[in-house]
């Protein structure tokens, strides 16, 4: 098969009726979404940071109202990772909005689509990974210079005179297996999620410089 | 460009008459990528979509059909979903459901037959260069929609040709099949 020779038979395709693509069509088709891999992970970011919203605030207002705001402490809690989570999906949606230029060369958009989707899973690693640390850390601090005010802890001594939990050792030994096993099941997740899509990409970018 | 926006002042129906001029791109590309008629639907649409959502910012420093062929492939390529059905060498419902009620010539019908098969078997990349090179683009017009040197893309036309000579000889005389 020589190509030069297909060039006719191709270009008569020209001529065939393509199927009806009149103005009420591509009309309905511009009110319709997008269904692109990216158009969909923006969709699912936003839904999730819908989520976070939708559940955080109300106990937020809980734990800030409740016991007579003895466990104020816990709003705060919830109210920074709330803060972490709105930074970390804006990240993310930032990260999502650089990742194509579809009117860009061939090229320069595989580039672009493989270095930011690379800096976004980076960036979910991190994030997901840190926050463990964080929770742990600031729950600690409650447990410890918190509850000591709450009611009724008194009879709970009484029963246990030195709980565990008080002893920042045992926060330490349990923390750093339980990041570490944070780390690999997140990275095991995301390889999952966008690791054949990276390598997809990676495949072509390298076919197109060879 | 220009042309429509004088002749429809309303952007979406500017675009609109825009896209009815080159659908024929637009259907090209669908056929050489997908191979079922929901695949191309899916792909058709979603091209329409990213081309009405990047044409405000087209400003006309290149050709229309330079930036549309850039948004088609670039929707084309990395939209890397699985598709319906993968066919085989030996599937007959090959040719695009529209491209089988046209009569050919025995001759025609077979060699487009193996044309469609030869490119089910090509890389994304390859198929957007054959794609090109059928179209009669220049080295220079690849180069634009593309972006890899025109010294790169002889290169690769040169392999792909033989890679199609190879897919034709194996088709012909089984050779080389498992």
């Amino acid at each position: 098969m020589e190509l030069e020779n297909l060039k006719s038979i191709w270009n008569e395709l020209d001529s065939l009726p393509t199927p009806e693509t009149d103005g009420e069509l591509i009309h309905a088709l511009l009110q319709k979404r997008s269904r692109g891999p990216v158009a969909r992970m923006r969709r699912n970011l936003i839904r999730e940071l819908l989520l976070i919203i939708i559940t955080y605030i109300p106990v937020i207002f809980f734990y800030l109202v409740e016991f007579e705001g003895r466990l104020s402490a816990i709003s705060g809690l919830m109210f920074l990772l709330g803060l972490f989570f709105c930074g970390y999906y804006y990240r993310k949606m930032r990260l999502l909005k650089e990742m194509q230029c579809v009117s860009c060369m061939v090229r320069s958009n595989l580039a672009r689509h493989v270095e930011t989707l690379k800096k976004y899973t980076r960036f979910y690693l991190l994030a997901g990974t840190l926050v463990i640390p964080f929770t742990a850390i600031y729950s600690y601090a409650i447990l410890r210079w918190k509850l000591p005010q709450a009611t009724g802890i008194q009879l709970y001594h009484r029963l246990s005179p030195a709980p565990w939990w008080t002893n920042s050792l045992y926060w330490l030994l349990l923390l750093a297996p339980l990041t570490i096993a944070v780390y690999y099941l997140n990275a095991w997740y995301i390889n999952k999620l966008y690791g054949r899509h990276i390598k997809k990409l990676q495949e072509l970018l390298r076919e197109m410089d060879e | 460009m220009q042309t429509a926006s004088v002749l429809y002042p309303d952007l979406q129906e500017a675009f609109i008459h825009l896209v009815n001029q080159h659908r024929g791109i637009l259907h090209k590309v669908c056929r050489v990528y997908c191979f079922t008629e929901p695949d191309r639907q899916d792909l058709f649409q979603e091209i329409i979509v990213q081309l009405w959502r990047s044409y405000p910012s087209f400003r006309g420093d290149a050709k229309f059909s330079t930036w549309l062929y850039r948004i088609a492939l670039n929707t084309a390529i990395s939209d890397l979903r699985k598709q319906h059905r993968r066919i085989t060498l030996a599937d007959p419902g090959l040719l695009p459901a529209e491209l089988q009620d046209i009569q050919y010539s025995g001759e025609k019908e077979e060699q487009l037959q193996l044309l469609y098969q030869a490119i089910n078997r090509l890389t994304e990349i390859e198929k957007a260069l054959t794609m090109l090179y059928l179209e009669d683009k220049s080295y220079q017009e690849m180069e634009e929609i593309l972006g890899i040197s025109q010294n790169n893309l002889r290169v690769k036309m040169n392999r792909i040709k033989d890679k199609l000579r190879k897919m034709t000889k194996e088709a012909t005389y089984g050779i080389g099949k498992p």
